[in-house]
C-alpha cells in the first residue's frame, strides 16, 4: 500500500475497465472465444481496488460509537487529474447571491474584483458514498461479466458485449467518482449511451432496436433536465465543483457541496430558484432511474441481453438517480417542497409499478417493474430528507443491487435453458430440473419480498421507518417533534425573498404529516404487492408439474460444455411431452459460469441486510459523506433503532402477499389465470401498464411524427427540389459541348489546328495597324 | 553578307518549309493510318527545320542551325517512342486505323462508325520471275504472306 496512494488507486477504478474495454475493442476479433478476458481482468482489478478503497475509507471514518450517534466528521479525498478547460473572467456573481464574496463592498464589485474564471477540473473524489457505489458497481459488474461468458457465448457480438460492459463500468465509476457537476453530466450521458448500445445489442431484432431508441429518447428528457440544472447551478453558485477549491492566490472558492458552504447559514438558495434546480435534478433522476412519468423505457429495455439488464437496468445505472439526489442532499434540504415531490413521485411509482407487476407474465418484465417499484421506494426514502431516509435509500440500493442482480441472472438462466422463452405460462416446475437456479432465485425473491432474515427486509424496514418518522413525528421521540412543523427548518434558508414565488410555496405546503401518512400507507401496500408478484413469479416458474417449452434444449444447450449436457434423443423426448406436465428426466441447469455468480450473489442477498443493520455499519459509514454532513441533513440524524411495530407491519404485508400468491399460483395452479379472473377490468388496466405508452403515443409521439413528416416532405420536395434544380444547370450547359467529345483523334487535331489558326488570325488582326 | 543576294534565298527556303509544313498538316488531318500520321508529323517538323535554317542563314547566326540539330535529335527519340506506341496499338487490335481508338469519348456520344474499309485485295502479289539459280527453297505453308489488315 505504500507505493499506491489512495488517489492513484481511485484513478485505477475507472481506468482498469477502460483499459479492458479498449483492449477488447482492439483485440476482440483475434481473441475470439477468449474476448472476455481483458474486460473481466479490468473489472476484477477495479473491484479489488474498490474494496481496498472501501476499507481505507472505512478506516478513516472510524467505528460506530454505540447508540448515541454523534456528529461524524466528513471524510473526503479529492484527486484532480488535470484541468479540462479554463475560461477566464467567465462569471461575476450577482450581489447578494450565495456565490458572492461577502467581504467585498459594492464598490469592489463594481470595480470587477469578484470576477471568477470558469474551470472544469477532472477531479475524482473518494468519500463513503462514492466508495459504497464503486464497490457495488465493480463487484456486480464482475459477477455479471463472469455470468455473461456462459450466457452470450457463441454470439457473433461476443467481444462487443464485453467491450460495452467494461465501458459501462468505466462510465459508471466515473459518474459516482466525479467531483464536478459537468463531469457528472458527461458520464451521465456515457452510461446512457452504454445502456442504449447494450439494449440494442441484438440490433437486428426490430424490438430490441426500438427499445434501445425508446430508452435513449426518454432518457434525453431527463438529461435535458440535468443540463438545465447544471446551467442554473453555475449561474447561482458560480462553480460546478462539489469540493472547495483554492485558487493560486490562496482564496478559497466554496464548492457546491463543500465544507465552506455547509458552514455558511445562507449557503444554499431556497425558494423558487432552489426548487427549480431540485426539480430539474429530480427530472434527471426520474429519467435515469425510471420513475413516473419517465419509467416507460425500462420494461422495454428487457429486450437487451439479460446480463446487461441485471447490471445496468437493475443494479447500477438505474441507481444513478438515487446517487445524484443523495449527493445533492444539501440542495434538496433547502427546498422541502422539492423533497416532498421526490417522495410523492417515488411512492406513486412504487405503487403503480407494483400493480403492473402483478399481472405481467413475462418473467423479466415482472422483474423490470419490480425494479421500478424498488427504485420508487428509494426515492420515497430520499424524499424524507432525513439522515435516516438517505442512508436507508443507499442501504436499499445496496441490498437491491445484490438481490435484483441475482433475480435477473436467475431469470436469464431460466431463459437460457428454456431456449429464449421467458413467458412464465409456458414453463413450470423448474425446481426439479434447475435446482441451483431455483434455490438462488428463491433467496432473491425472499430478499425482494422482505422476508425476515433476508437483505430486503432490513433495508425496507429502514425506508418504512424513515417515512413513518415523517408521518408520525411524535412517535419518534423529541428529536423529531422539533421538526414536525417544517421538517428541516431550512425553510428559513430560503431567505432570498425575491426568488420566492407561488409554486415553491405551494410545493412546500405539501410537506405536512398527512402527505407522509398517505405515502407511508402506499409504501406498505407496495410491500405486500411486491411479495405477491415476486412469489407469483416464483410459483409459476419453479413449482407445479415440470413443463418445458418445445425446443428448449436446442437453443440453450446444444453447445454447452459442463454439467448441463443434453443429447438429441432426450430433447426430442421433451418436445413430445411439452405442455402436458410431462416428466423430465435430466437437468436443464446452466453451466457453472452462470450458476457460480448466482450462488455468490445469493450469499449477500441473504446476509448483508442483517450484517449491516445489526452493526449499523453502513448508516454510520455513509453519514461521513460530506453531502450528508451538511447541518441541514446531519441535524436529522436519529439514534439507530429497530422499529418492531414497523417490522411487524412490513412482515405482515409480505406474508399476505406471499399467501395470496400461494393461493393463486402454487403447485398445480402454477400456470393458471386465477388472478386475472379475480381482478376483472382492473386486470386490463394493469396489463396495459396504465396505458402510459398509449398516452405518450397520442400526446407526444404522434404529434412529433406529424411534425417530422411535414419536415421530411419540406426537405424532400422544397429543399431537395431546389438543390436538384441548381444541379441541372451545369448538366444542361455541358450538354451543349458534350457532342464534341467524340474520342476521334482527327477531330481533336482539327480542333487544335482551328484554335491555332484563330489565334494567328487574331494576332495578325491586332498587329495589322 | 549581301542582303540582296540572301533575301530571295530566304523566301525560297521559307516557301519550301511552308509547303512541307502544310503537306504534313493536311496529312495528319486526313490520314488515319497511324504510321502515315506519324510520318506527316515528321514532315511538319522538317518544314519548321527548313525555316529555321533559312532564317539562321539570313541573319548569319548559328543559333537556328543548333536548334535544328536539337530538333532532329528529339525527333529521333520521339520516333522511337511513337513507333513503340504504334506497335503496341497494332498488336492489340491488329489495326493501324486511328479511329479504332475512340473509347475516350463522352459516355452519351455513340461510337463513330464510318463506311466500310476497302476490301483487301487477296490476289497473291506477283513477284518478278527470275531464272532459277539453284534449288528452290521449300515454302512454309503456315507463314502468312501478308497481314489481314493494314
Amino acid at each position: 500500500m505504500q507505493e499506491f496512494s489512495p488517489s492513484t488507486l481511485l484513478a485505477l477504478v475507472p481506468l482498469l475497465p477502460l483499459a479492458g474495454a479498449i483492449l477488447t475493442v482492439l483485440l476482440g476479433r483475434r481473441l475470439g472465444a477468449k474476448a472476455h478476458l481483458p474486460a473481466i481482468a479490468g473489472i476484477a482489478g477495479a473491484a479489488a481496488v474498490a474494496v481496498m478503497l472501501l476499507a481505507a475509507t472505512a478506516r478513516d471514518v472510524g467505528p460506530a460509537h454505540g447508540v448515541h450517534a454523534e456528529p461524524v466528521r466528513p471524510v473526503e479525498m479529492i484527486t484532480t487529474l488535470w484541468n479540462w478547460a479554463t475560461f477566464e473572467s467567465a462569471y461575476t456573481p450577482p450581489a447578494g447571491s450565495p456565490a458572492a464574496d461577502p467581504h467585498l463592498t459594492p464598490q469592489d464589485l463594481a470595480a470587477g474584483k469578484d470576477v471568477r474564471s470558469f474551470s472544469i477540473p477532472v477531479a475524482l473524489r473518494l468519500d463513503p458514498l462514492t466508495a459504497t457505489m464503486l464497490t457495488i458497481i465493480t463487484c456486480v459488474g464482475l459477477l455479471v461479466a463472469i455470468y455473461s461468458t456462459g450466457y452470450i457465448h457463441d454470439d457473433p457480438g461476443y467481444p462487443r458485449f464485453f467491450a460495452l460492459v467494461a465501458m459501462f463500468v468505466f462510465s459508471m465509476s466515473m459518474l459516482v467518482a466525479a467531483s464536478n457537476f459537468l463531469l457528472v453530466y458527461v458520464f451521465w450521458e456515457a452510461v446512457g449511451a452504454c445502456s442504449y448500445l447494450l439494449i440494442g445489442f441484438w440490433f437486428t431484432k426490430p424490438e430490441a432496436a426500438r427499445a434501445a431508441k425508446k430508452a435513449f429518447l426518454v432518457n434525453r428528457i431527463g438529461d435535458f433536465g440535468l443540463a438545465i440544472a447544471v446551467f442554473l447551478l453555475w449561474m447561482t453558485y458560480g462553480t460546478l465543483d462539489f469540493h472547495d477549491t483554492v485558487s493560486p492566490d490562496g482564496v478559497i472558492m466554496p464548492g457546491i457541496l463543500g465544507q465552506t458552504r455547509f458552514a455558511d447559514a445562507a449557503g444554499y438558495v431556497g425558494g423558487a430558484l432552489g426548487t427549480a434546480i431540485c426539480l430539474l435534478l429530480l427530472l434527471a433522476a426520474c429519467g435515469k432511474s425510471a420513475q413516473l412519468p419517465l419509467h416507460v423505457w425500462l420494461p422495454d429495455a428487457m429486450e437487451g441481453p439479460t446480463p446487461a439488464s441485471a447490471l445496468i437496468h437493475a443494479a447500477t445505472m438505474v441507481t444513478a438517480g438515487i446517487y445524484l439526489i443523495t449527493r445533492s442532499a444539501p440542495l434538496f434540504a433547502a427546498c422541502p417542497g422539492a423533497l416532498t415531490v421526490v417522495s410523492i413521485i417515488g411512492a406513486t411509482t412504487a405503487l403503480v409499478a407494483a400493480l403492473i407487476g402483478t399481472v405481467q407474465n413475462d418473467l423479466k418484465r415482472v422483474l423490470a417493474y419490480s425494479t421500478i417499484s424498488q427504485l420508487g421506494y428509494m426515492f420515497a426514502s430520499l424524499g424524507t430528507g432525513t439522515m435516516l431516509g438517505f442512508t436507508a435509500a443507499i442501504f436499499h440500493l445496496l441490498t437491491h443491487a445484490c438481490f435484483k442482480a441475482l433475480l435477473f441472472l436467475g431469470a436469464g438462466s431460466v431463459m437460457h435453458a428454456m431456449g429464449g422463452v421467458i413467458d412464465m405460462r409456458r414453463f413450470g416446475g423448474l425446481r426439479r430440473v434447475m435446482p441451483i437456479t431455483a434455490a438462488t432465485f428463491l433467496v432473491g425473491a425472499a430478499a425482494l419480498s422482505g422476508v425476515a432474515p433476508f437483505a430486503g427486509f432490513f433495508s425496507k424496514d429502514e425506508i418504512l421507518a424513515a417515512l413513518h418518522a415523517k408521518a408520525w413525528p411524535a412517535a419518534h421521540g423529541d428529536h423529531h417533534t422539533a421538526l414536525a412543523g417544517g421538517p428541516i427548518h431550512l425553510a428559513s434558508f430560503a431567505s432570498d425573498s425575491t426568488h420566492t414565488a407561488g409554486v415553491a410555496v405551494g410545493l412546500d405546503a405539501l410537506d405536512r404529516p398527512e402527505t407522509w401518512q398517505i405515502l407511508f400507507w402506499m409504501s406498505l401496500i407496495t410491500a405486500g404487492l411486491t411479495a405477491f408478484y415476486t412469489f407469483r413469479a416464483v410459483f409459476m416458474t419453479f413449482t407445479g408439474p415440470t413443463r418445458v417449452p418445445e425446443g428448449a434444449h436446442g437453443h440453450g444447450h446444444s453447445h454447452d460444455a459442463g454439467p448441463a449436457v443434453h443429447d438429441g434423443d432426450t430433447g426430442h423426448h421433451h418436445d413430445q411431452h411439452a405442455g402436458h406436465g410431462g416428466h423430465v428426466a435430466e437437468s436443464y441447469e446452466s453451466p457453472w459460469a452462470m450458476t457460480l455468480p448466482l450462488v455468490i450473489l445469493a450469499v449477500p442477498s441473504a446476509l448483508i441486510g442483517w450484517l449491516l443493520f445489526s452493526t449499523n455499519w453502513l448508516a454510520h459509514f455513509l453519514s461521513a459523506t460530506p453531502s450528508l454532513t451538511a447541518p441541514a441533513v446531519a441535524a436529522t440524524a436519529t439514534p439507530h433503532a429497530f422499529h418492531m411495530n414497523l417490522a411487524i407491519q412490513g412482515t405482515l404485508a409480505a406474508a399476505i402477499g406471499i399467501v395470496v400468491a400461494a393461493i393463486g399460483h402454487l403447485g398445480q395452479r402454477s400456470d393458471g389465470p386465477q388472478l386475472e379472473r379475480f381482478l376483472g377490468p382492473l386486470q386490463t388496466l394493469f396489463s396495459n401498464t396504465f396505458y402510459f405508452d398509449q398516452i405518450y403515443s397520442a400526446l407526444v409521439v404522434r404529434p412529433l411524427e406529424g411534425l417530422a413528416l411535414v419536415a421530411a416532405l419540406f426537405d424532400r420536395y422544397v429543399i431537395d427540389g431546389t438543390v436538384d434544380a441548381i444541379a441541372e444547370i451545369p448538366v444542361a450547359l455541358g450538354g451543349i459541348v458534350r457532342r464534341s467529345q467524340s474520342g476521334l483523334l482527327q477531330r481533336y487535331a482539327l480542333a487544335g489546328v482551328m484554335g491555332v489558326l484563330a489565334i494567328v488570325v487574331l494576332l495578325a488582326w491586332q498587329l495589322r495597324g | 553578307m549581301n542582303t540582296m543576294q540572301s533575301l530571295p534565298l530566304l523566301q525560297n527556303a521559307l516557301t519550301v518549309g511552308a509547303i512541307l509544313f502544310s503537306l504534313g498538316l493536311v496529312g495528319i488531318l486526313t490520314r488515319r493510318n497511324l504510321i502515315v500520321m506519324f510520318l506527316a508529323a515528321e514532315m511538319m517538323l522538317q518544314g519548321i527545320s527548313v525555316s529555321l535554317v533559312a532564317w539562321s542563314r539570313y541573319h548569319g547566326d548559328w543559333g537556328g542551325h543548333v536548334l535544328v540539330i536539337f530538333v532532329l535529335t528529339v525527333a529521333a527519340c520521339e520516333a522511337a517512342v511513337a513507333l513503340v506506341f504504334v506497335l503496341q496499338a497494332f498488336s492489340r487490335t491488329g489495326r493501324l486505323d486511328s479511329a479504332a481508338w475512340q473509347s475516350l469519348r463522352e459516355a452519351t456520344v455513340g461510337r463513330t462508325v464510318d463506311h466500310e474499309l476497302p476490301s483487301i485485295d487477296t490476289v497473291p502479289p506477283q513477284f518478278p520471275t527470275l531464272a532459277p539459280a539453284g534449288i528452290l527453297p521449300a515454302a512454309d505453308e503456315n507463314e502468312p504472306l501478308q497481314r489481314e489488315h493494314v
